[in-house]
């Protein structure tokens, strides 16, 4: 069993809803951030491209932020999950560093600042330092909700259909752009969407082998699909273009002229 | 493709789509780090250059290891232990409490350091009979000392090397930060060290006078050139790496970093130390106490900007790159 993501670029609506579950689920403090989304619009003379990247921790499977944490706080559970334990973490943050995807945060003391500062805590933050305390000085990332998987399994109920069992970000997701389920199972509604829609992770050269995937439509598909071997290695996103500071535009140029 | 800036919507991390420095290790706290891989570099320096003197000058030898133990034990360890989160959980790191050394140099390095501390401090016990003549030569216990010197010099040094060595692994196991991302790193810092070890040892046989600084700066001229070939090299192969690494490389040559390079790790770090090395050379005397300290001065300047320009200029590798570029 190893569990998986699939992110439906072509449905997700840029709403931030996702990141507002998460938020709530693990009573996140104020500048942490587990799910992120990248959002960008870029412009050839033809058309202007608006891309929503949803990203958040790949669960690699040879993941780099296990191999570097010097206490064993980051590991890696039998069903694939990357997941830390705070009470082992010394927050060296060598994961941070090198994990390629930076999906990891340190929470510092900057991060970790109430809601309203200078006013009492709300009965939600109050709420949150019981139920999911974040300790200060330690490293945090997406953990696909593992603690709603373990609960919905001990119940018998199945993650990635149970909604009970599910990530609260696949749960919220209104236009159904992330679904979740067993990478392993090759019946499995990821395994399908994968197979059938040409799916790919992000840097496949670093070799890490993530558990959270993406289509595309229009290079995934899409009957059009004209490069269904550059989407399973992650070259077709040749469309974002790198961002350079002005500085950098000579250097930018060389590279895609 | 027609070549633009893009306009972004709500940049909540742009750091994924642009190549962003990295700034945990070298930005608010993380000044720490530096500063302990600095000591780390300066501390290991020392205590290789002193065995290597350990027969011809043993007092200067004796008083280097002391000062590179005491660098290592009281500036580098404390400095990374104040850097972390959770400094009181530092003890999570060594077997048996953790297996991580077998894939993290984190903490193989901790390791190292340990084992480190602890052997030199027995070879410096011996060292130190030794210079201040404790057993006479060719007295009863003076073979026994003379041999386990010898035995603790050789097991110290090794791990003495690994401790100033590890760093460079640490960081070049990234492969997030192209520009670390190298094999050319560790050997770098190593022979930098090596280099700034010397100059400090000279400083040490100023004081003590046991002639140590010809031979020490024959040898400062050899590491020095080997030194910035090693460098030039490293700069080099990054620029080709990936256009990540190629921009850390203008960053630190011609960017805002340049007075680093230019200044602190060439002219104080390379040149000055050269050129007084190589005039003592040509004129045949020993450079003059004054000059030589200057010359120390300008190496240690050196040390501490080689590991910042490094450090600096740091550069994620985007999440969302155009795909076959970086």
């Amino acid at each position: 069993m190893r569990w998986g993501m699939v992110i439906n670029l072509a449905k997700c609506t840029r709403c931030h809803a996702c990141v507002a579950a998460c938020r709530i689920e693990h009573f996140l403090p104020l500048r942490v951030t587990w799910p992120r989304l990248i959002a960008l619009e870029v412009e050839d003379e033809f058309a202007v491209d608006v891309s929503t990247w949803p990203v958040r921790c790949n669960q690699c499977k040879e993941a780099p932020c296990v191999e570097v944490c010097p206490t064993n706080a980051s590991y890696k559970r039998e069903d694939g999950i990357v997941a830390i334990d705070s009470n082992k973490c010394f927050g060296c943050r060598y994961c941070v560093i090198a994990c390629p995807y930076q999906n990891r945060t340190y929470v510092s003391r900057k991060r970790a600042v109430n809601y309203f500062p200078g006013y009492p805590l709300t009965r939600f933050e109050k709420k949150g330092r019981e139920l999911y305390p974040h300790q200060v000085g330690t490293t945090e990332k997406c953990n696909f909700c593992m603690e709603r998987i373990d609960a919905g399994l001990a119940k018998g109920l199945k993650p990635g259909i149970d909604r009970e069992a599910t990530p609260a970000c696949v749960n919220i997701c209104q236009p159904r752009a992330l679904t979740f389920g067993d990478l392993d199972d090759p019946n499995s509604n990821v395994s399908k969407l994968i197979r059938e829609r040409n799916g790919f992770v992000l840097h496949p050269e670093y070799g890490t082998e993530p558990s959270v995937y993406y289509i595309d439509y229009r290079l995934g598909g899409a009957p059009s699909n004209k490069a269904p071997r550059e989407a399973q290695t992650g070259h077709h996103i040749q469309h974002l273009s790198t961002v350079y500071e002005p500085m950098k535009e000579k250097l930018a140029k060389k590279h895609f002229d | 493709m027609k070549i633009q800036t893009a306009r972004q919507w709500m940049v909540t991390h742009e750091w994924m789509i642009k190549p962003m420095a990295q700034t945990e290790w070298i930005v608010g706290k993380g000044v720490l780090v530096w500063l302990a891989e600095v000591f780390s570099a300066l501390g290991t320096g020392l205590y290789i250059a002193s065995l290597f003197f350990f027969k011809s000058a043993p007092l200067t030898a004796f008083w280097g290891l002391v000062f590179g133990w005491i660098m290592i034990a009281v500036f580098k360890l404390p400095l990374h232990l104040a850097f972390l989160g959770k400094p009181w959980r530092f003890w999570r790191a060594f077997p048996p409490f953790s297996n991580a050394w077998r894939t993290s140099w984190f903490s193989r390095g901790i390791v190292f350091t340990m084992i480190f501390l602890v052997l030199a401090a027995v070879q410096m016990v011996l060292q130190g009979l030794i210079a201040y003549n404790a057993v006479s030569e060719g007295g009863a216990h003076w073979g026994g000392v003379y041999a386990s010197n010898w035995v603790f010099m050789i097991i110290a040094g090794i791990f003495c090397a690994l401790t100033g060595i590890y760093c460079g692994f640490a960081m070049s196991y990234c492969k997030s930060v192209p520009f670390w991302n190298t094999g050319l790193l560790p050997i770098v810092f190593l022979i930098m060290g090596i280099a700034d070890g010397l100059a400090l040892l000279m400083g040490v046989g100023l004081v003590t006078g046991e002639g140590v600084i010809p031979p020490a700066e024959s040898a400062t001229r050899i590491i020095l050139i080997i030194n910035a070939l090693l460098i030039l090299v490293y700069l080099v192969n990054a620029n080709y790496q990936s256009t990540v690494a190629e921009l850390s490389v203008k960053e630190l040559i011609v960017g805002k970093l340049a007075w680093v390079f230019w200044l602190g790790i060439v002219i104080f770090g390379i040149v000055i130390p050269f050129v007084v090395s190589v005039a003592s050379y040509f004129t045949g005397e020993e450079a003059s106490a004054g000059l030589l300290v200057f010359a120390i001065v300008c190496h240690t300047i050196g040390a501490f900007s080689l590991k910042y320009g490094v450090l600096k200029v740091g550069i994620y590798r985007p999440l969302l790159p155009k795909g076959t570029a970086y």
